[in-house]
């Protein structure tokens, strides 16, 4: 059993806060996905785990032991690491066998020859290499074991560091942006393999990435991450769906959630000129919250785009569009409603649609919007904050 | 543009400064190897003459310079390792930890450096005779090693500065202790530095002259460059003999240094992380 408890862990380096105060619980065979901006304490938060960096308060328990005050051989944890880490003077062989052979290592391993010739017997013991070779063979590194990591690629780097990892059969694994050094095929190729060694090994999996697909197409849960604190804890269904604030709503999806400026007037939202009458989800919500000013948070795909002069629409008009594929994306410009898009480079008042297949606008053009009211969620335009359940999975 | 002239030329100089570098061995074997009446002559002998090799069969029965090399050997290669063995930790604790006085015990090793070895030869001389060090090969290399540890740690400092830390991390989790870090890992990794730190003390001892002239009494402990000294008399100087002597002085040396350039290569990192 390797569940992950957090209990009020927090991390200052002088000053600064690092992490600020996390309760965490990760069930045993879950794959953890800490996802964040840099410098949203992400990575800190795993080497507290892993026992690279001290706790400044707070527990950790791993099985239901605590374990932050153990060394980091101590806790039954693999990390795999961005840059690979390998050892650049020991074959792939040595490299995968090392954690094994430091199992059984005496102090006079270090001595000159004799501690050469007992680490290569360690080596060459059936236990030892048949686990070796066995890791090799489901990472397809069979043919490479007796080469130097500086012969290999960047792809076959990072399936020797994973070796690494799985040699040890440890409870958890914990990888810190394993893939973010890799071009993008291979790393597409990469994510596959490593959902894959997850269902294959079990163990429990905690995820560092800043990359939102990476997230969302690995973790069965995410922990979305800013400034140390967790916005959100949830599977990336429930983050995309009904993301907890606003930070969330804009960081996860491409392009991110629209949040328009509304005001709530009876049973109905306005926005701009238009006046939609909400669903009762939305307005039982918006009643409690006794607050007029909302943020109406919609996602590019349930705005359907229209001819201009539509009733119960936005009007507005396109300021460029964009063809990727599939779908296109299309950013229009509202006449009347506006955003509140905080990001850099933002053109006020402009929201993104996607449309499938290939749109045939053109920069300019009068468009109308229908917006799908079941499919949004409203945020305070005070807080940030969600005011309603989020739409009901169905 | 690499035309054939510019290569010529570019060749050219080469071997210019190669004879010029070159010459002065080539000038010591030359007169090792020419007679007592030639060495004088109005036209110098400017190719060795093999029928002089008896000069050496002689230095050898009326020197003691075998003696002497071995001494001078057991004072290099005691000074290599007694260097590298004590500037491995402070090199790698410089490198790697945060403590009060960093900066300061960094300056002071460096400041060691700035004073010249015959300052030091009176006080040295006054606390190895309170040590009994005097007149031992053990307190020599202990003198070499104190010139030579400075240097070293800093130049072992700025290789193990080098070594990315997420390596030694991937370690602490695969199980090693620090020490197991430094001496499984870390030194390894930094060999040629390793290498390249050796060849330096190792010709620190084997060249080194004041403490060897001044710490040592007895005929029988002394080091060959002080043996070769003893020949530049103020009436006469046997130039072939000490030429003899001088070969079979840099040989040794020569080889040493052959043995260990090999391990004196770049790119042992390459690999191991991203970069």
């Amino acid at each position: 059993m390797a569940s992950i408890t957090l209990n009020h862990v927090a991390k200052h380096f002088g000053p600064k806060v690092a992490i600020a105060d996390i309760d965490l619980n990760v069930k045993d065979g879950e794959f953890l996905v800490l996802l964040g901006p840099s410098g949203c304490g992400k990575s800190t938060l795993l080497r507290m785990l892993a026992g690279l960096e001290t706790v400044t308060s707070g527990e950790i328990h791993v099985g239901g032991k605590r374990v932050d005050q153990l060394p980091p051989s101590a806790r039954d944890m693999a990390f795999v690491f961005q840059s690979y880490a390998l050892y650049p003077h020991m074959t792939v062989r040595r490299n995968i066998a090392f954690p094994l052979i430091m199992r059984q290592f005496k102090w006079w391993f270090h001595l000159p020859v004799i501690g050469g010739l007992a680490k290569r017997r360690i080596e060459r013991s059936p236990a030892v290499s048949d686990l070796v070779e066995k890791t090799a063979k489901t990472l397809s590194l069979t043919e490479m074991l007796d080469r130097y990591p500086r012969t290999l690629s960047g792809g076959q780097r990072q399936r020797v560091a994973l070796g690494r990892a799985m040699v040890r059969q440890p409870e958890v694994f914990l990888m810190d942006e394993p893939l973010s050094n890799l071009d993008a095929k291979l790393r597409s190729a990469m994510r596959a393999e490593i959902t894959r060694l997850h269902q294959r090994v079990g163990g429990t999996f905690v995820y560092v990435t800043h990359d939102q697909v990476e997230a969302m197409t690995m973790g069965t849960r995410i922990a979305l991450m800013r400034d140390g604190v967790i916005q959100q804890f949830g599977t990336p269904r429930e983050i995309y769906t009904s993301p907890a604030n606003t930070y969330v709503a804009r960081f996860i999806g491409t392009p991110p959630m629209n949040l328009i400026e509304g005001r709530i007037e009876g049973n109905a939202i306005r926005i701009g000129e238009a006046l939609l009458p909400l669903p009762a989800r939305l307005l039982a919500a918006a009643q409690a919250a006794k607050a007029p000013s909302v943020l109406l948070g919609i996602r590019p795909g349930a705005l359907a785009i229209g001819p201009a002069g539509a009733a119960g629409g936005l009007a507005g008009s396109v300021s460029f569009v964009e063809h990727v594929g599939a779908e296109s994306v299309i950013a229009v410009g509202l006449a009347q409603a506006r955003t509140a898009h905080p990001e850099e480079g933002e053109v006020p008042g402009e929201i993104m649609v996607t449309t499938s297949g290939y749109s045939e606008l053109a920069r300019g053009e009068a468009v109308s919007l229908s917006l799908d009211l079941s499919e949004t969620v409203l945020f305070s335009a005070e807080t940030g904050h969600r005011l309603d359940p989020g739409p009901a999975f169905g | 543009m690499k035309t054939p002239a510019s290569h010529a030329l570019r060749m050219a100089l080469i071997m210019v400064l190669l004879s010029a570098a070159l010459f002065p061995i080539y000038w010591m074997v030359v007169t090792s190897l020419t007679s007592s009446a030639n060495l004088f002559a109005d036209r110098p002998q400017m190719v060795p003459d093999p029928a002089q090799a008896f000069n050496y069969a002689e230095t050898f029965a009326k020197t003691g310079v075998l003696l002497w090399l071995k001494n001078s050997a057991i004072v290099a290669i005691g000074t290599m390792v007694l260097s590298i063995l004590l500037a491995i930790l402070p090199a790698y604790a410089l490198s790697r930890f945060r403590f009060h006085g960093k900066g300061v015990l960094g300056f002071v090793l460096f400041a060691t450096q700035m004073l010249p070895e015959a300052m030091l030869v009176v006080p040295l001389y006054a606390i190895f005779a309170k040590l009994l060090l005097l007149d031992t090969l053990g307190g020599l290399i202990l003198a070499n090693a104190a010139f030579t540890v400075p240097v070293i740690t800093w130049i072992l400092k700025g290789a193990i500065d080098g070594v990315p830390l997420e390596i030694e991390e991937a370690a602490r989790i695969d199980g090693c202790s620090r020490l197991d870090i430094v001496l499984g890992i870390v030194l390894p990794i930094v060999a040629p530095t390793l290498a390249a730190a050796s060849v330096i003390a190792f010709f620190h001892g084997w060249n080194e002259y004041v403490f060897a002239q001044t710490l040592i009494l007895s005929q029988e402990l002394r080091t060959a460059s002080v043996g070769l000294a003893s020949f530049v008399g103020e009436l006469s100087t046997p130039i072939h003999t000490v030429m003899a002597i001088g070969v079979m002085y840099t040989l040794p040396a020569v080889a040493f240094y052959l043995m260990v350039q090999r391990y004196v290569v770049a790119g042992m990192t390459a690999g191991s992380v991203k970069g």
